[in-house]
């Protein structure tokens, strides 16, 4: 249930996630329109082109008063202009300005302009072309003809000088009416050219040519030179300025009401990241709280885990009491078992010393130095005639032979009993040997000697010698060249005393058999000391075999099962071990002791 | 900028010293020619601007498509069987033959330099090179052509897919054909006339009789409409101011109508754009009905109808002699 409440937390928290920033991005987007970017640019195109249609009309006057002979400038900016509009167009296409019909009119509205511009333009210059020609003509011509006149000598001189200020005039009237395009210019220019004629047909022939030509200009500045003011004051009225501020005008309305959108987008940003900020605040501040709460927590557990781990090192520590106590005891016990061997071999011995001191307080009950006493009464009797008494008495006759068989009887008794301390007094040593060497023993502590394992075995079979004597057990030893090692006396000799008192107790049960206990000691590898001990007793048991060296195991009635175990401790304590082996029951035991040989140098 | 325009409205109103105005070019010159001997002259004419900097795969697909027939409708005629490019990038003839062997209403104007002209044609019914090739590949008369057809003769050619592909992002389209050839055309510029090495300084590559025809052709006003880079081909003029030289000719035609065709307007008969003055000496011959078939007789036609002046034959032989020195050179010699 809670489960699935968490999943479900979780897609809507991702959901939650995703629809905050679908709207950061929608709000960022419109507030960051298109148009904006494009708005500069059409407004830049625009301006350009007003800038070009300046230039237009500025080269349009430079050719109306003759500055400028090149037409290819009024070419040009038609062609800028028609290539920025081209381009403003597409621009606009762009962003679909064509779908309104305001912007369709005021595109149409300045394309017309442009092409009623452009034609009227295409006539001025040709027009201004043909005037401009003319004008600059019309002196020459007129040059021409006075320079004919003033040649002209058969002629009336007062006609010729009419004639003469009648051409003159004529082309004043022309340049004043290139000027000032009136009316009345025109009528006094029909009338010079009339007076023209008139005078033409009194000239003679060769002057019909030039004049003709001059009143042919004449006549062209006449009917152009209106032609090409209209034209000019058409192509101001032009609006093709005017359509291009609409135009501004439009994009400047656009570009305002794009902006209007865009600030309230803005505003709506603004007011979203606020919230969003107030949102991340609050998540952080929960996020906070679940950190301190989490905090608490792994505390918690921290303190827990420290008493735990007290109380585990404090189960630890009392584990290790116990088990050196346990080490202690099993130590003990294996003292008590050596003190009790002890104490039984000291028995034994004090056994036959009993006997001893028996046997010569009944040779000395029974001894012939008493018979030594009454042949001395009988001497005592005859003080007067002891003479006569030794050699005529019956009895007298008889003492010298007593004498001497007692002689030799006192000595042989004195022999024997002599005999029987010396016995008693070995007993004695052996005793104070028994005791001496247990004392050796007892108490020492784990510190590692220089000693011969097959030394210590000796000790070992003597401690139990009684036993083994008592049981007959024949012991074979198997010892082959060791040399002298640094070892642990106490522990090894522990050790070896409870494998052979073992061995000993398996093969008890052996009724007519010879009992034969085999005693091996050997090196391994050159790195470990084998001590074997085996035995054709009763054998172990497999199901045994794992809890033989247990604490508490035992076979036997009177056992405490503290032997092996604490002899496997005391092996491992040696960086040793023992091990057992059996091939069943009935077939004898192999104890083996490992421990690593450290041989003794000679400096040690 | 109403106002603005007022004003200077008004100021063409007002009475100038016109001898001044007159004499302030040479004046100009003079002193100029004084001055500086290397510097570009400050001229009425101009020399012919540097070639445009073009995509040249599209310029190199332009350069096969104008000579390539495929874009008649019978396989016959490429633009280049009428542009000739090693005369004079048009034709000897007055009417070119279409692609039924039937000669055409109007002299083929020249390709070379083409591009500096305001519009093509001579009526200048278009404006750009693009459109240009449009008008004259589906005209009944020239080529004769649609473009489907020629869209698809393009596609099947593997060399003009890759090329096309290579050059644009949408291979073979009618958009594509008239690009490629007006990129072409645009590179058929004919620099380094010697009229042209004088105008950007060097002033004794010409003779003196050269400068002398410079200096009547300036006089005589066929300056008025003959100059800028391509010495004419910026505006439009009415053929035959003194005189009607179409009726003097004799049998009007519809095209003899000009600009009328297009513009329907009255003041636009016999009008014809300014033909360029460029390499004069080659394109015979003249006219829009190639009317003229020497450089005099062009010249006296344009002074009779278009000047109105009596020049002497002197300073006729001095204009000419000027003409010739408007010669060009494209790829060695057209």
């Amino acid at each position: 249930m809670i489960k699935l409440s968490r999943r479900v937390s979780l897609l809507l928290l991702g959901l939650v996630a995703v629809l905050l920033a679908s709207i950061l991005i929608f709000l960022y987007f419109n507030s960051n329109s298109e148009k904006t970017a494009t708005y500069s640019e059409s407004r830049d195109l625009i301006r350009l082109m007003k800038q070009q249609d300046a230039q237009w009309e500025n080269e349009i006057l430079k050719s109306r008063v003759a500055i400028s002979h090149n037409y290819d400038p009024l070419v040009s900016p038609m062609n800028e202009m028609n290539r920025l509009w081209e381009r403003f167009d597409t621009m606009q296409s762009d962003h679909g300005r064509h779908d309104s019909r305001q912007w369709n009119d005021a595109h149409k509205a300045f394309q017309q302009a442009m092409q009623e511009k452009t034609r009227l333009v295409e006539q001025f210059k040709s027009h201004n072309a043909l005037l401009r020609n003319s004008l600059a003509f019309l002196p020459t011509a007129e040059d021409d003809i006075q320079a004919q006149l003033s040649d002209l000598s058969d002629l009336n001189k007062l006609q010729l000088q009419n004639i003469a200020t009648d051409t003159y005039d004529l082309l004043l009237s022309a340049l004043e009416f290139a000027q000032v395009t009136s009316a009345d210019k025109a009528a006094d220019i029909q009338l010079g050219l009339s007076k023209l004629a008139v005078n033409m047909q009194r000239l003679p022939g060769e002057f019909h040519a030039p004049i003709g030509i001059l009143s042919k200009h004449v006549a062209l500045i006449l009917r152009e030179q209106p032609l090409v003011n209209g034209m000019l004051e058409d192509i101001e009225a032009v609006p093709v300025a005017d359509r291009l501020d609409d135009i501004t005008n439009m994009l400047n309305q656009d570009q305002q009401r794009v902006e209007k959108i865009d600030n309230k987008y803005h505003f709506y940003l603004l007011v979203f990241s606020g919230l969003l900020v107030l949102l991340l605040m609050w998540l952080a501040f929960r996020l906070i709280r679940s950190f301190a709460e989490i905090n608490r927590v792994n505390n918690a557990l921290q303190t827990a885990n420290d008493v735990l781990e007290q109380r585990v090192e404090e189960r630890t520590r009392e584990l290790r009491n116990a088990q050196s106590e346990l080490l202690d005891s099993a130590r003990q016990a294996g003292m008590a078992e050596i003190a009790t061997n002890v104490l039984h071999n000291v028995g034994n011995v004090l056994n036959s010393v009993n006997i001893s001191a028996d046997l010569i307080a009944r040779k000395l009950r029974n001894s012939k130095t008493l018979g030594l006493g009454k042949a001395m009464q009988l001497i005592n009797g005859h003080p007067d005639d002891l003479g006569h008494f030794l050699t005529e008495d019956d009895k007298g006759k008889l003492l010298p032979g007593y004498l001497n068989q007692l002689v030799g009887a006192i000595a042989q008794e004195q022999q024997e009993m002599a005999d029987e301390l010396g016995l008693m007094s070995k007993s004695v040593d052996h005793i104070k040997d028994i005791v001496a060497t247990q004392q050796s023993y007892a108490g020492a502590n784990s510190m590692t000697e220089p000693l011969y394992i097959s030394e210590l075995l000796e000790d070992a079979l003597r401690m139990n010698a009684g036993a083994l004597t008592r049981h007959h057990v024949t012991v074979i030893r198997e010892y082959s060249e060791v040399p002298q090692v640094m070892g642990d006396k106490h522990r090894l000799l522990l050790i070896l005393i409870n494998l052979i008192s073992n061995a000993k107790y398996a093969m008890s049960d052996l009724d007519n058999r010879s009992r034969e206990m085999t005693l091996g000691v050997r090196v391994v590898d050159n790195a470990f000391l084998e001590i074997s001990v085996r035995d054709d007793g009763e054998g172990i048991a497999p199901e045994n075999m794992t809890r033989i060296f247990a604490h508490g195991f035992t076979t036997r009635k009177e056992g405490h099962g503290f032997g092996l175990h604490s002899c496997a401790l005391a092996a491992i304590e040696m960086n040793g071990h023992l091990t057992a082996h059996s091939d069943g029951p009935g077939l004898g035991a192999l104890f083996t002791l490992q421990i690593p040989l450290i041989a003794v140098t000679e400096n040690a | 900028m109403n106002s603005q325009k007022r004003r200077s409205g008004g100021k063409l109103g007002r009475p100038l010293p016109m001898p001044l105005v007159y004499y302030a070019p040479a004046f100009l010159l003079y002193a100029l020619c004084a001055v500086a001997g290397a510097a570009p002259l400050d001229e009425p004419l101009k020399p012919l601007p540097e070639l445009p900097k073009q995509h040249p795969g599209q310029v190199e697909l332009g350069r096969k498509l104008f000579s390539d027939p495929r874009l008649s409708i019978n396989n016959t005629l490429s633009c280049a069987s009428c542009h000739q490019l090693q005369k004079n990038g048009a034709d000897t003839r007055a009417f070119s033959l279409g692609f039924d062997g039937q000669p055409v209403s109007i002299n083929t104007p020249t390709v070379l330099n083409a591009s500096l002209n305001f519009r093509q044609f001579w009526d200048g019914r278009v404006e750009t090179l693009e459109a240009q090739s449009n008008v004259v590949i589906t005209s009944p008369h020239e080529m004769g052509s649609d473009w489907n057809t020629i869209v698809q003769r393009i596609t099947e050619d593997a060399d003009y897919r890759a090329g096309f592909s290579a050059a644009y992002p949408n291979a073979v389209t009618k958009a594509n054909i008239q690009s490629a050839l007006a990129s072409y055309e645009r590179t058929l510029l004919t620099p380094g006339s010697r009229f042209d090495q004088y105008l950007l300084g060097d002033t004794d590559i010409l003779s003196l009789e050269e400068k002398y025809g410079y200096q009547r052709f300036k006089d005589y006003g066929c300056i008025a409409c003959h100059q800028g880079a391509n010495i004419g081909g910026n505006m439009f003029q009415k053929f035959g101011v003194f005189g009607d030289y179409i009726a003097d000719r004799g049998n009007p035609t519809v095209t003899d109508q000009g600009r009328f065709n297009i513009t329907g307007d009255e003041a636009d008969r016999s009008v014809f754009k300014v033909p360029s003055l460029r390499n004069v000496e080659l394109t015979a011959p003249y006219f829009h009905d190639g009317s003229a078939p020497t450089l005099e007789r062009a010249v006296d036609v344009m002074f009779q109808y278009q000047l109105g002046r009596m020049p002497s034959a002197e300073d006729k032989a001095l204009i000419v002699q000027f003409l010739k020195t408007l010669t060009g050179e494209w790829k060695g010699k057209p």
